[in-house]
Order: structure tokens, then sequence, then C-alpha cells
């Protein structure tokens, strides 16, 4: 009898976690870049030569779809997905899923708002271009959380991963 | 529903390019310091030495006299409401800005008609509709002019009472400014809209009850679309003028507005403008929307003004004591 959780077999749900993390990541990253990017391009038609300045405050949202891409690799690789040999109970997909979700969603609202805060920072270096070190640390501030996520969740899969092995 | 966080993400998307762009403009807004150096100019040329170096150095370069400063300073406004239509506003909102000179041309353009005297000059080119349209018959105007232009005309087609021009006029202005904000479906303009009838309204009220007009007068003076309740201000004008002002302030409108200055004749229009003023710092400092342009634009009008009166005051020979108390808290 096929192993299944909710319809769903371990692997399944182990990919399903993996995808949700690199799409919301991604989308997050790009509309927090869309937004910074929006403000600076603004600025940079207006003074050109604050454009060094401003390129990481339209960077910085886009950590976010990183971490969301580790975590889908992780879980790829942590359990072996790659090499095509997938055995893992429905029970440990769902929680490799599960497990997936802090990265996924915190990475999402979390680059959005890091994006808002950079296009509103941005206002803060094209009045005073020698304080664009300053305006870094604000959206610096959000990317706090998106780390923490990352964190806690590669501690899950790990956790998960040696619960495997000891199967 | 409505989401506060997807406004927020499509006005940082929509309005960005626009708010970056003003975030880097109005640094070049004058502050108080350049207004004193050109209230201590000692002559025009001087004045425009001091003009050279900022945005309006090209628009000045060859003004010899106030005509000249006029079309200069007319040149640079359009050019700043240009930036309303390149920032991607919604037309409402340009209109917003563009619909006033209409009004103010038809004025010019009927109290030359009731005189009998030539409009060469009086209109301005900053409008919707184009200059050439206010040298034809007002009937051929665009409707919302013509129907202002049709009140005011008797049968035979000429003006009954040259009086009534300024009222209807500035009735129907209003009325066009609080419908194009509703329009825009900005918050800030309808904001803004309304602050401005208010301070119409409130001006309006007092100067009457220091004269002692009916308030029957007063009634039909008042302008529609503020939060300013006209029945309440109705209520209270009977009382003496120096209770009617307290009250006046005492209305949520008003408050914080100090009623004495309000009572003073030399003080009133500085204080209703502060309220303007106060509203556009404010907007100035929202990171997300329309606002910060408005702002802007609105700051750029007031600049113009105050430079028209610096540069024309100079050149009619005023001295400084004279230009300085001619400006008012103009830029935000």
């Amino acid at each position: 009898m096929k192993d299944l959780f909710w319809g769903m077999a371990g692997a399944d749900w182990a990919l399903l976690g993996g995808g949700i993390a690199a799409i919301l990541g991604g989308i997050g990253s790009a509309i927090g870049i869309t937004a910074a990017s929006s403000a600076i391009a603004g600025i940079v038609s207006e003074d050109g030569e604050k454009f060094g300045k401003l390129l990481p405050l339209a960077a910085m949202p886009g950590t976010q779809g990183i971490y969301g891409f580790i975590a889908a690799v992780l879980v790829l690789i942590f359990f072996n997905l790659l090499s095509g040999e997938i055995n893992i109970p429905a029970a440990i997909g769902f929680k490799i899923f599960l497990a997936c979700m802090p990265v996924s969603f915190l990475c999402l609202v979390s680059a959005i708002y890091q994006g808002l805060t950079a296009a509103a920072a941005a206002g803060i270096v094209a009045r005073r271009s020698e304080d664009s070190g300053k305006a870094l640390i604000f959206p610096a501030l959000v990317e706090t959380y998106a780390v923490l996520a990352l964190i806690v969740t590669i501690l899950m899969l790990t956790v998960l991963q040696t619960a495997l092995t000891k199967m | 529903m409505r989401v506060p966080l997807f406004k927020t993400v499509y006005d940082a998307v929509y309005y960005g390019f626009a708010v970056g762009k003003v975030r880097v403009l109005e640094t070049r807004i004058f502050g108080g310091g350049t207004y004193e150096r050109l209230v201590d100019a000692p002559t025009f040329a001087e004045q425009k030495r001091i003009l050279s170096d900022t945005v309006y150095g090209r628009y000045l370069e060859n003004a010899e006299n106030a005509d000249d400063v006029e079309v200069g300073l007319e040149t640079a406004l359009d050019d700043f409401y240009r930036f309303l239509a390149e920032a991607n506003l919604p037309e409402p909102v340009v209109r917003f800005f563009r619909v006033r000179y209409d009004y103010a041309n038809l004025r010019a353009v009927l109290k030359a008609r009731a005189l009998g005297a030539p409009i060469e000059g009086m209109i301005v080119g900053l409008g919707i509709v184009p200059v050439t349209a206010f040298e034809g018959p007002v009937e051929r105007l665009p409707e919302y002019l013509a129907q202002v232009a049709a009140s005011l005309l008797d049968e035979d087609g000429r003006i009954a009472e040259v009086d009534a021009i300024d009222a209807a006029v500035e009735q129907a202005a209003f009325a066009d400014l609080v419908e194009t904000a509703r329009s825009s479906k900005s918050r800030a303009l309808k904001d803004l809209a309304r602050l401005m009838v208010d301070v119409a309204n409130a001006r309006a009220a007092i100067r009457a009850r220091r004269k002692n007009r009916p308030a029957s007068d007063l009634a039909e003076g008042l302008l529609k679309g503020g939060t300013l309740r006209i029945r309440e201000v109705e209520k209270i004008y009977t009382l003496p003028f120096a209770e009617f002002v307290d009250a006046l302030a005492a209305m949520p409108t008003l408050r914080g507005v100090d009623a004495d200055a309000l009572a003073d004749p030399s003080a009133l229009d500085v204080v209703l403008d502060n309220m303007i003023s106060h509203f556009l710092r404010q907007a100035r400092a929202v990171q997300f929307g329309p606002e910060p342009v408005i702002a802007y634009v609105m700051a750029r009008e007031a600049e113009v003004t105050a430079v028209r009166t610096l540069l024309i005051g100079r050149l009619a020979g005023l001295d400084r004591d004279a230009l300085r108390s001619r400006l008012r808290e103009l830029y935000v």
C-alpha cells in the first residue's frame, strides 16, 4: 500500500515545501526590488551621481529570493531528492513541507516591506549623499527577520534529516 | 476588502519614480536664505544674478522689465505643471492644478467685456484651454466655462452685473476643483480641495462679518464642498465680531488656529494660508503616493509667487522692508 499523507507522498510534500519557499521568496524579492527601484530610478534621473550609493538599497530585497532558493536546494540535498532514490515517509515529507513555511512567508512579506523601507531610505540619500550609510541601516533591520526565518527552516530541515537517517 | 499593504505597494510602484524625482527636486526649493538674499539685493540685476544658478535662471536671463518677468515665471510654472503629467499622475490631478487658470482667464475676459477693455496681457497660458480660445466669443469656450458666462449674460448678451462676476466664477471654480479632486480618487487631493474651500469660506465669512454684511449675502457667497458647516456659520453670524471669530476658531475645521489672528485684518490671510502650508508639510512627509508630488508642485507655485513679488517689487522701486512685509510663509 502506498504511503500517503492527505493524498500526497512524502517526496511530493517535500518538493511542494521547497517549491513554495523558492516561489514566495522570489515573488517577495521581485515586488520589493520593483518598489525600491521605482523611487531610486526617479532619484537617479535627476542626480546620476547617486547611483552607486542607491544600488545597495535596490539590491537588498533580493536576498529573500536567495533565502527561498537556499531552502529549496537544502530540501533537495538533505533528503537525497537529486539522486532519484526517493524514500521519504509521507509524515516526514509533510514535516519537511512545514519546515519550509517560515522562510516562505517571512521572505515574501519581509522582502516587500524591505523594498518599501529601501524606497523611503532612498529619500535620505536624495537629500544628503553623505548619509547613505545611515540609509542602509533601516532596510537592513528588516532583513534580520528573513535571516532568522532561514535559520529556523535550516534547523528544522536538519532535525528532519537526522530523524530520517535513524529510521 | 482593502489590504493596506497592497495599496502601499501599488502607490510605491505607481508613484515611485515621480516621488524619487521630487525627493531630489525639493532640495532645490528656496529656503529662507535665498529669499533674504533676494530681498537684500540692491538691484534687479543683482536679483537676476542670484537666480542665475537656480531653476529660474534660464527663464529670466533676458528679463528686463515686469512683463518679461511675468512671461519667464509663467513658462517656469508651465514646466512645473508639465512635470505632473510626466510624473504619471492621473489626468484629474493635472486638471486640478491647471483648470484654476481657465477660470481666472474667464474672469478676466468677462470683466474686459463688461468694461469694454482689451484683453491683451490679461490671459495666462497655464490653463487647459488655449489662450486663443479666450480671444473669441465666450459662448464658444468649453461647456464648463461657457455655462458660467451664460449665467452672467442677459438676453442681449451683455453682462448685467459686473460685481457678480467674481462670485459666480469663484463658485464655479471651487465646485470644479472639488469635483475634479473627487474624480481623481486621490485622498490627498480631496483633502486639499476641501481645505481650500474651508479657507475661502472662513476668509469670506470673517470679511463679511467685519463689514456687517447681512447674513443672506454670506449664505449666497459661501462655497460648497468643504468641512466648515455653512449652517453653523450662519448661526453664529449674528454674534458680535469678536465672539463670532472665537466661535469660528472653535469649529473643528479651524481648530488650532489663533482666534486673535483671525480677527486681525493684517494677519488673516497669513494665518489661513498657513493652514494650507501645514497641510503641504504633512503631504511631503508621506512616503508613497501622489502627496509628495502635489506638495512639491504647490511649493513651486508658492515659490513663483514669492519670486514674482520680489522681482516686480524691486523693479517698482520698493525698499527692503516693503518687500519683506509682502513675503509670507509661502514656501513649505
